[in-house]
């Protein structure tokens, strides 16, 4: 046992000092040291197949051919935008991250322009959808490379609806009304969720607003036009529609809650995209129908009926952000474009069955669409889709009330028992606090 | 014991220790049935003829079999026990030092600094992290366990600080001073004779400290992001929430074997680990 | 004992009076360099820089520029953030209370002596000692709308004919979440409590038995101010605790339905680093402390008087 010193305390201490300076200075642990990674984070496929192909045959060729390394992370939808920010904010995260709807706007700064790519492949494939045009890109650069579309459809069991009366979908807001009415009183309700949660409530919400002729502002992009009679009217009538036919747990509701409530037979009908109809698909002998039959031969999709100004459809949009922040930046590039030529997008489409419509006009014309009439109704979802914001321009601001989910919240309040005309008052506040 | 008949010790203990106990460990129970409960049971709905919750006749591994195959859980173990060593690691040794300082010597400014570690654990951890996050950025530790190692001590020495400065208390000051009149300075003394005593407490310190390392969210939330570096309670929570239909099952067993190495540490230490509990609650 | 063992080396005579008095405050400035050197670069820089943040309108990639208050401004005339505010008193007040009732409660019993005390003492605690996270997720899994089996033993036995939608309704999903926080402190507060009635001698309370004081009197006015210190200290680490609290309501409700269950942590969050907004996420979580230190500066000052008396 030495005897301790100050001097020999200092040294210790010093030395302390430097190993933490050390470490500072270090950097991030090596982690697998030679060749170029690139981290690709997307949410978690409904369709599994899909996920499957990426992981099992499509990057590791792309890894063969491209002569990198690809690390795909795939979380919950509902987590991409926090991952988003936490990964700006510490500068470093994934190279790709996937994202919804016109969320990419909301982080322009913190992405690289995509256009080059964007373009080539809109040239090659018939060019973009004006809707995919609309939420990716602010008219001069391209904040996310477009990937594709989810359509949303009211999946609903054909047997169920027979028997209340409706031989096909109802096709305006009263009749789905009825309809639904007849079945919550046979223990059969209809779903829907009204949550915060990034896929089913806005693709119900805001073409409800729409088909009543309510919009959030006015076309200049700037005036605040949502409280108007026809919004009014439109929470009214959600309302009485949610109380009286749907499943009243759709307001705690995830994405995924519709699609187990519905294979549980526990509800009719519900907006969902395909995948409720392609899990029937892959487990026929797991879902039978309470008449035996394989759930599967039940199933048919309509889309969301018309209202008093239209019939109007938000089908979720998936693109990808490559982010300013990556090191990686050229080997993102090369895989977006390795991933987006005809051949490789074309195996990754097919694995959807349908649950995905690509966002340019060549896709429509594939003969996926023609193998199966149930999924028939999806091909047309780039076509029909319009963005949040309407009528304005869909970018920052309007990506802004979507994330803070102000039109789902403006309906959760009055099922909730608010008035009809504070709830849509308070949704006036709010989107007045956004666009100012 | 309880006075009188039979029925009163019913009444007023084990009836009520039952219910508490229950209450207590039925999550337990449910998220180890759950784990083993193959998915066609998992998924009837609750008001449905044939639900059995509370056992099953087919228990299957495929749950486990699944976390273990399909994600990376095993890495987040290793992540998780590696980053709580560490910090605890750095913490005891700031915590005993500065539990020392305050308690046994006087200095000026010692009860303003005592006072001042107490106001950091305040300070909200959902107003740092943003401030963080760029100070990681800067000296490039986002996405190491470095990040986490460097910041879980911010709450954990002030806990230890305290627990230890309980336990210093109550060593008597006459053990220093007969060892300095020996000829120890005081650095030799707290070393080689106030710490030494105060080891149960140094245990108890470094039991809860790794506790509460596991059990820390936010900030590995925001600072880890590949898969293989997050830690098991962002692990289970991002990687099997999945968009699929069936998750629950691998999600129970995460949740269950995720608590494992926790509650083994802690069998070892229960002495300690109560003991500390009591110390830092009378000191 | 330990010091009879102890070798200790003896350098030669004692160093004079003058240099002792210098080594005591430079060893204590040593032994204090690590820890206000972390706390210095962990905690007070970020604190200064988020609040330099909340009086900017920076946004995720975007610095911003100065903005005096009008973060707080927007923050306090945001209907949710009164929410949040309510909420998070709600949820600190109704659960201490119930934790210090039911932690008493469970002290009381756990005090006297059975078969496999240790045994249920060690298992009593494993609610507070499993990571958070991980077991809400079984309580959230326990609550699930379609397959809560809460419902269906309430269904059983007859108290319900249709189902709770716990985490749907607003009012239900406050009481969730009240209830996950009670089963996981409850443990904290029995065992602390315990340890606290395990100093209080048995010979005043047979004292007061003798005079003839029934059960509950004893308690009251034996046991209870007795055990007052301590009970103060654990409210004031719970209440520290349970007002910064994130990981139960991010897994059960993730603040719904409809912002109904958001607490100060989990509204900071969504809007910093959910929607990017990470100016105002910052000026939420800033008003959130001068309140929290208030209520600390109170229990402190009662903790003090207490211990005076």
């Amino acid at each position: 046992m030495r005897k301790v010193t100050r001097r020999h305390v200092l040294k210790g201490g010093t030395a302390l000092l430097g190993g933490m300076a050390g470490i500072l200075a270090t950097g991030r642990a090596p982690a697998f040291a030679q060749g170029t990674t690139v981290h690709w984070l997307r949410w978690n496929d409904f369709v599994p197949a899909s996920d499957q192909l990426l992981r099992k045959e499509l990057l590791p060729a792309a890894e063969k051919d491209l002569g990198i390394k690809i690390n795909l992370e795939t979380v919950n939808g509902n987590d991409l935008q926090p991952r988003v920010t936490a990964s700006v904010q510490s500068g470093s995260g994934p190279d790709l991250i996937m994202i919804f709807n016109n969320q990419s706007a909301l982080y322009a700064e913190s992405v690289v322009d995509l256009s080059d790519i964007a373009e080539e492949v809109s040239s090659k494939e018939g060019g973009y959808y004006k809707y995919t045009r609309a939420v990716t890109s602010d008219g001069k650069k391209f904040n996310a490379m477009p990937w594709t579309i989810v359509g949303a459809m009211n999946a609903y069991r054909k047997s169920w609806f027979e028997e209340v009366g409706f031989a096909k979908f109802p096709d305006t807001w009263e009749a789905y009304y009825d309809a639904g009415k007849k079945l919550k009183a046979k223990g059969r309700p209809l779903g829907q969720a009204v949550s915060h949660s990034f896929g089913d409530p806005p693709t119900f919400v805001y073409p409800l607003l729409w088909s009543y002729g309510g919009k959030e502002v006015e076309a200049d992009g700037k005036t605040v036009a949502i409280n108007s009679k026809s919004t009014i009217e439109s929470v009214k009538f959600m309302t009485s529609f949610y109380k009286d036919t749907c499943d009243e747990g759709g307001l705690a509701w995830d994405d995924t809650s519709n699609n187990r409530a519905f294979l549980s037979q526990t509800i009719a009908s519900t907006l969902n995209g395909a995948s409720i109809y392609i899990e029937s698909l892959r487990n026929p002998d797991k879902y039978i129908t309470e008449k035996g039959a394989p759930l599967k031969t039940d199933i048919l999709h309509a889309p969301l009926p018309r209202g008093p100004q239209g019939q109007f459809g938000l089908h979720t949009f998936f693109s990808h952000m490559l982010m300013n922040y990556s090191q990686n930046q050229k080997a993102a590039k090369d895989l977006l474009r390795w991933i987006h030529t005809p051949a490789n997008y074309e195996k990754w489409f097919i694995s959807q069955k349908g649950f995905a419509t690509p966002p340019t006009v060549k896709w429509e014309s594939h003969e996926l669409w023609l193998a199966d009439p149930v999924m028939d109704p999806f091909k047309v979802a780039g076509k029909l889709g319009q963005a949040p914001g309407f009528a304005g321009p869909a970018g920052k601001k309007a990506a802004e009330a979507l994330t803070k989910y102000v039109i789902v919240d403006m309906y959760a309040k009055a099922i909730q028992g608010a008035p009809p005309e504070d709830a849509v008052k308070w949704a006036e506040g709010e989107l007045t606090k956004i666009y100012s | 014991m309880i006075e009188g008949a039979l029925w009163r010790k019913w009444a007023f203990f084990y009836l009520p220790m039952a219910l508490f106990l229950i209450f207590l460990l039925f999550p337990f129970y449910w998220m180890a049935i759950t784990s083993v409960r193959p998915d066609g049971e998992l998924y009837r709905p609750w008001n449905s003829i044939n639900y059995n919750p509370f056992w099953t006749w087919k228990p299957t591994l495929d749950h486990v079999r699944y976390l273990f195959e399909e994600t990376l859980f095993a890495s987040w173990l290793w992540n998780t026990t590696f980053i709580a060593l560490a910090s605890t690691a750095i913490s005891l040794v700031c915590g005993v030092f500065a539990g020392y300082a305050l308690s046994r010597l006087n200095f000026p400014f010692a009860g303003s600094l005592g006072t001042g570690i107490f106001i950091t654990y305040l300070v909200p951890q959902t107003l740092l992290f943003i401030p963080l996050a760029e100070i990681i950025r800067n000296y490039r530790l986002g996405d190491t366990p470095w990040s986490l190692i460097l910041t879980y001590p911010t709450f954990l020495i002030p806990f230890c600080t305290w627990l230890m400065m309980g336990y210093f208390k109550a060593v008597p000051k006459e053990l220093e001073e007969c060892a300095r009149i020996d000829g120890a300075s005081r650095w030799q003394a707290m070393l080689y004779i106030v710490i030494p005593v105060a080891i149960p407490g140094i245990l108890s310190a470094g039991i809860f400290a790794f506790t509460l390392s596991w059990n820390e969210f936010i900030y590995a939330l925001v600072f880890l992001s590949s898969p293989g570096q997050k830690t098991v309670p962002v692990g289970v929570t991002s990687e099997l929430i999945r968009g699929d239909v069936f998750f629950w099952g691998p999600l129970m067993a995460g949740a269950l074997l995720g608590s494992i190495p926790v509650a083994v540490a802690y069998s070892f230490f229960v002495e300690h680990y109560v003991a500390g509990l009591t110390g830092s609650v009378k000191g | 004992m330990a010091i009879a063992e102890t070798r200790i080396y003896m350098p030669g005579a004692p160093r004079p009076r003058l240099r002792l008095l210098e080594d005591e405050r430079w060893l204590a400035f040593v032994l204090l360099v690590p820890t206000v050197a972390l706390l210095g670069a962990f905690i007070a820089y970020p604190f200064l820089r988020g609040i330099l943040l909340s009086v900017t309108d920076a946004r995720v990639g975007v610095p911003g520029h100065f903005v005096g208050l009008a973060n707080f401004y927007k923050v306090f005339n945001d209907g949710i953030f009164r929410t949040s505010v309510y909420n998070t008193f709600l949820y600190t007040g109704v659960t201490t209370v119930f934790k210090l009732a039911l932690g008493l409660w469970l002290a009381v019993l756990l005090n006297r002596n059975f078969r496999g005390k240790a045994f249920t003492r060690a298992f009593i605690l494993l609610p507070f000692i499993i990571p958070t996270v991980l077991s809400t997720f079984a309580w959230k899994w326990m609550f699930d709308p379609t397959f809560s089996v809460l419902n269906w033993l309430l269904y059983h036995l007859g108290l319900i004919t249709g189902r709770i939608n716990w985490l749907g309704d607003p009012d239900l999903a406050m009481i969730s979440i009240i209830i996950v926080n009670i089963w996981r402190g409850v443990p904290f507060f029995a065992i602390s409590l315990l340890a606290g009635l395990q100093t209080i001698s048995p010979e005043l309370n047979e004292a007061a038995a003798i005079d003839g004081a029934r059960p509950w009197q004893r308690f009251w006015y034996v046991t209870w101010p007795l055990l007052l210190p301590v009970t103060m200290v654990v409210v004031l680490f719970s209440v520290i605790q349970t007002f910064a609290d994130f990981q139960i309501v991010y897994v059960m409700t993730g603040g719904g339905p409809a912002n109904a269950t958001h607490l100060f942590a989990t509204y900071a969050y969504q809007i910093g680093i959910g929607t990017g907004l990470l100016s105002e996420g910052a000026a939420i979580s800033l008003a959130m402390f001068p309140v929290l230190f208030l209520v600390v500066i109170i229990q402190l000052l009662y903790i003090r008087r207490v211990e005076v008396r």
